[in-house]
């Protein structure tokens, strides 16, 4: 954990024990700091907005609630992540997965200020990421998206150091065998766009 | 877990450290040890460029919109509700309770009025005396110098009537349920205790006892 790190959890912290007295400008800040991170990783988990955005409400539903048992055994960060991923796997159970298939969502619906760079980076990722199981893509996220350590996402997906080692490491494998192939599509795709 | 490449054992190495080298995370040490390995092995370099593409792209923000204002108000919205709906049932139990309390003290109130007045109107009924003997239940109405004499059930009339005459008797009551006479002297020439002592020592008389001596 670096300075900027510590720094931000010691933030998310006097923000949580405002929380736990009931603050809710406390609750509007931490909400406004954690709502684009969560976007992006529960996309991860699916693509419909609604869903996202009630994952995400009931995710600081909890973390009200919850705010004054905040033991500090691992950063604000992890606990709140932590805490989205459960509700994420809740929702995905209740209104069905929605695995990434819609090559649409990563072109048409992508914003319109997207340069063509990041479009061709989305599009090959979407494909990547299609290739990989639920819990695989959440752990690609947790380590290179959000910058999570292998502790962190343990703690987060509740299971063990090795699971997450495992996870990771098969990710990366089926991605090595298909990404050389996806980048040449995609920039086919792209190259051929108008 | 083996490492999926036909490859040596600093490749397996290189493998390892990328994500934390990545992420910055890593140490100096090990950041430094794989640019070293990077510069001599053609084939992490590409998978070490693939894992950066793969960071810049996991990096890049959502690209499915999801308003954080809306999403914000129905989150405030929902814990005003909740704030709502814990508040009403407080404010409902309160008021129970605080007509139960009422309700409760009123009936000690009224069962205490209750007592009082019972227990006036038992003291006017009994007067001062809160309990009663046998021997003193007529008391009030026998005359002056009265005894109470049980005779044995086996006594003839004859026998008690000449146990009257003997001691001078009158016999102003009786006999009651039990048995009992209220006799009273015939004449003052004999003390009230005197004819009980006689009475106690003739035969066939069970008991015998002055009622004004009765407390």
């Amino acid at each position: 954990m670096n300075e900027a790190d510590i720094e931000a959890d010691a933030t998310d912290r006097a923000l949580l024990q405002r929380m736990a007295a009931g603050d809710r400008v406390a609750l509007a800040t931490l909400y406004r700091g954690y709502h684009g991170r969560l976007c992006r990783f529960l996309t991860r988990l699916t693509r419909r907005p609604d869903v996202i955005d009630e994952v995400i409400n009931d995710c600081f539903w909890i973390a009200w609630q919850k705010a004054a048992t905040f033991q500090g055994d691992s950063r604000v960060s992890t606990w709140i992540m932590g805490i989205a991923y459960r509700c994420g796997l809740k929702a995905l159970r209740q209104h069905g997965d929605e695995p990434i298939e819609d090559d649409a969502l990563y072109g048409d619906r992508a914003p319109s200020h997207d340069p063509s760079e990041d479009h061709e980076l989305r599009d090959w990722l979407g494909k990547a990421l299609e290739r990989l199981t639920v819990d695989q893509r959440v752990v690609l996220e947790l380590v290179y998206g959000v910058g999570h350590s292998l502790n962190d996402v343990a703690v987060i997906m509740q299971c063990p150091v090795g699971t997450v080692k495992a996870r990771l490491f098969h990710a990366r494998v089926r991605l090595r065998n298909v990404l050389p192939d996806l980048a040449g599509e995609s920039s086919a795709h792209v190259g051929g766009a108008p | 877990m083996t490492f999926p490449m036909n490859a040596s054992r600093d490749c397996a190495r290189a493998w390892e450290a990328m994500p934390w080298v990545l992420q910055g995370n890593a140490s100096p040490e090990q950041a430094q040890w794989l640019d070293g390995h990077l510069a001599q092995c053609a084939a992490c370099r590409v998978e070490y460029a693939q894992q950066l593409r793969l960071r810049e792209a996991l990096a890049l923000p959502a690209d499915v919109a999801v308003d954080a204002n809306a999403g914000l108000k129905h989150l405030l919205d929902r814990l005003d509700a909740h704030d709502a709906e814990v508040a009403q049932p407080t404010k409902a139990r309160a008021r129970t309770a605080g007509w139960l309390l009422r309700g409760l003290a009123a009936a000690v109130v009224l069962q205490a009025l209750g007592i009082g007045i019972l227990g006036l109107k038992l003291y006017r009924e009994q007067g001062a005396t809160d309990y009663r003997t046998y021997s003193s239940q007529d008391a009030a109405r026998a005359p002056a110098g009265a005894i109470r004499v049980v005779p044995d059930d086996s006594m003839k009339v004859s026998e008690w009537n000449a146990h009257v005459h003997e001691l001078h008797l009158q016999i102003v009551s009786g006999p009651n349920a039990v048995g009992a006479y209220t006799v009273v002297p015939d004449g003052a020439a004999t003390t009230q205790d005197e004819l009980v002592r006689q009475l106690r020592a003739m035969r066939g008389i069970r008991m015998a006892e002055p009622v004004a001596a009765v407390p």
